[in-house]
């Protein structure tokens, strides 16, 4: 049945829009390399152990697999990192984005280096986190919000109500918040300069983001008189 | 079979993590048994040697994220010291061109060589980058026609730059005063360096006068042939990214607009004479680098290629000498050194995955461990 809508898609990439403007609204008007039945490949071997132990493996011998992508494969890859490049890309340059996040990491690497070089005893020593890739997972960490503030129209007002706000969002407004500060610099200073600074203040508690999480907070917390806007 | 290979394993990796390092710090003294492995250099050295230009840019950023100076000994530095120990000195100064892809340490091995040449008592005569010259072309370069050439043109700033750096090289034999100048030279009216005065003043006239700074680096360097001819002093003459001198065209122009080509250049037509082989007591040792050639993407980086006819003519005897990527063992000394200090962590794999991507090319290799 799926491959045969599979055919049915193909088919109507391939006919010219003006021809069956109807049908083609509900499709897709772009090829695609691979059906969507097809699942996303498991190499990493953590991922695999997990499976065997579970018992779980024999139901991937016999569903097709994509090939996995160059980058995903890599022992470095890790899909926050990917995320972040993603929202520093512009205009899908995703190679610019890229090297500007690894010049980032290596500005922090640098400084965390150097500290730890500076640092006298082995406890302080130990302290230090030189792992770029570990300062960025907290740095979000610590930026994302617990709450949010939606606008909701009530009697002709629109009153700013606090709520809950689900994950993926509290991680897309990290990410934003970052990059956000990051672009509030002096012109002079460059991007992976300024993002290293960003990162570590935020993996520190500290910064512009931090603080920016912390005005939201307080703000939910004022506006908490108008919570039962929200359903009622 | 499987536990045998992985003790195997584990024996050769537990082997490259332990010997990094060499506590042999003269270069004299290294040998074969040493390859792959780093020393360390004085830091006060350093700066006399390459205080003003010689380690390559990225090279200064590691070294001061790494709290220390270190070179890898490898095969064609040996090999270049070898032949100098076995070099009849009586016989014309012999030339080694280095070359090689790009990022493979051509400039590494100028810089280690430079440490031998000190070491053993040679006056060095090293220029860090030609194209710093010919190509960059900074907001305040200065240009002026020469006074002494017609048609010439020099860049008196540069000149006076690389005097200093020439004079903080060869401090120690130049403050011995024994090296002097031969003739009578008449700058102008009033300013004159008589024969019999030493080379520190003709050089501190160089650098004080900046006027005159191209004519003194070609009297300089017609002295010190000179000298190395009479036997009073041995010469080391290093040259990184040669090939710059015989691009078709510089960056630079003159105040008409008018394109200037190399050879128009005071400096280029001084150091084109210093680099032929009709003096004696003299090594020279040239490098040829793609990065110097005017073309974004070099079909080649062969010498034949980048020096064009006219250069491969110039210098035609040479001893061509390659500067290849890391060896196998090479690499993991490079991986373990760089564990030490810090620059690579994490699970021992991750080797297997930079050994690949970088292709053993030691810049991209270390371009690969900068963000992780």
């Amino acid at each position: 049945m799926r491959n045969s809508l599979y055919v049915f898609h193909k088919l109507c990439v391939n006919i010219t829009p003006g021809r069956w403007p109807s049908l083609l609204l509900q499709n897709r008007l772009y090829a695609k390399y691979f059906p969507d039945f097809f699942q996303n490949p498991i190499f990493r071997k953590e991922d695999q152990a997990k499976l065997i132990e579970n018992n779980e493996l024999s139901k991937y011998t016999t569903v097709p697999v994509l090939p996995p992508s160059a980058s995903e494969t890599s022992m470095h890859f890790d899909p926050l990192v990917n995320k972040v490049i993603n929202h520093i890309m512009k205009d899908g340059n995703k190679k610019l984005a890229r090297s500007l996040l690894e010049k980032a990491f290596e500005n922090v690497k640098r400084k965390q280096i150097e500290r730890y070089h500076l640092a006298k005893t082995p406890e302080q020593k130990a302290k230090i986190e030189l792992d770029p890739k570990n300062i960025l997972h907290k740095a979000v960490e610590n930026s994302k919000p617990m709450l949010q503030l939606l606008p909701i129209k009530r009697g002709g007002i629109t009153y700013q109500v606090p709520g809950p706000i689900t994950e993926h969002r509290s991680l897309f407004l990290a990410i934003k918040w970052l990059l956000e500060a990051t672009t509030e610099k002096e012109r002079t200073v460059h991007f992976p300069e300024q993002f290293a600074w960003e990162i570590m203040d935020a993996a520190n508690n500290t910064g512009k983001v931090v603080k920016r999480k912390q005005d939201l907070h307080r703000l939910c917390e004022a506006n908490r008189a108008y919570a039962h806007y929200r359903w009622q | 079979m499987l536990s045998r290979n992985l003790r195997i394993a584990c024996r050769r990796y537990s082997q490259s993590v332990t010997t990094f390092r060499t506590s042999e710090i003269s270069p004299a003294q290294q040998n074969s048994n040493q390859i792959g492995l780093f020393y360390t250099l004085d830091n006060d050295l350093c700066k006399q040697l390459y205080g003003h230009g010689g380690l390559p840019k990225c090279f200064l950023k590691q070294t001061k994220t790494f709290t220390e100076t270190t070179f890898m000994i490898r095969q064609p530095a040996l090999e270049i010291i070898e032949c100098i120990k076995a070099t009849d000195f009586n016989k014309p100064a012999i030339r080694y061109v280095l070359h090689g892809e790009e990022g493979t340490g051509k400039s590494m091995t100028i810089a280690h060589l430079l440490h031998y040449a000190h070491q053993e008592g040679f006056l060095i005569i090293h220029v860090p980058w030609v194209s710093n010259w010919l190509r960059r072309v900074s907001r305040y370069k200065e240009m002026a026609n020469s006074l002494t050439k017609e048609g010439f043109v020099d860049i008196p700033l540069d000149a006076a730059a690389w005097l200093l750096h020439f004079k903080t090289q060869n401090q120690h034999l130049l403050k011995s005063g024994e090296l002097k100048v031969s003739k009578d030279y008449e700058w102008s009216k009033r300013e004159k360096t008589p024969a019999g005065s030493t080379l520190l003043e003709l050089i501190e006239h160089g650098i004080v006068r900046v006027k005159y700074a191209c004519d003194v680096v070609d009297t300089l360097l017609h002295e010190v042939k000179l000298l190395s001819n009479t036997k009073q002093c041995k010469t080391f003459v290093a040259i990184d990214g040669y090939n710059g001198f015989f691009n078709p065209l510089t960056n630079l122009h003159t105040p008409t607009k008018k394109k200037v080509a190399p050879e128009e250049v005071t400096l280029t037509a001084s150091f084109l004479e210093l680099t032929k082989n009709d003096w004696t007591n003299g090594v020279m040792l040239l490098s040829t680098d793609a990065i110097a050639h005017p073309e974004y993407e070099q079909e080649s980086y062969l010498p034949k290629y980048l020096l064009y006819r006219k250069g491969f003519d110039h210098i035609d005897p040479f001893v061509p000498i390659e500067v290849s990527n890391y060896t196998e063992k090479e690499f993991m000394t490079c991986a373990s050194y760089y564990r030490d200090r810090l620059w690579l962590r994490g699970s021992p794999d991750i080797e297997k995955e930079l050994k690949i991507t970088s292709a053993h090319n030691p810049y991209r290799f270390m371009e690969l461990c900068a963000p992780l």
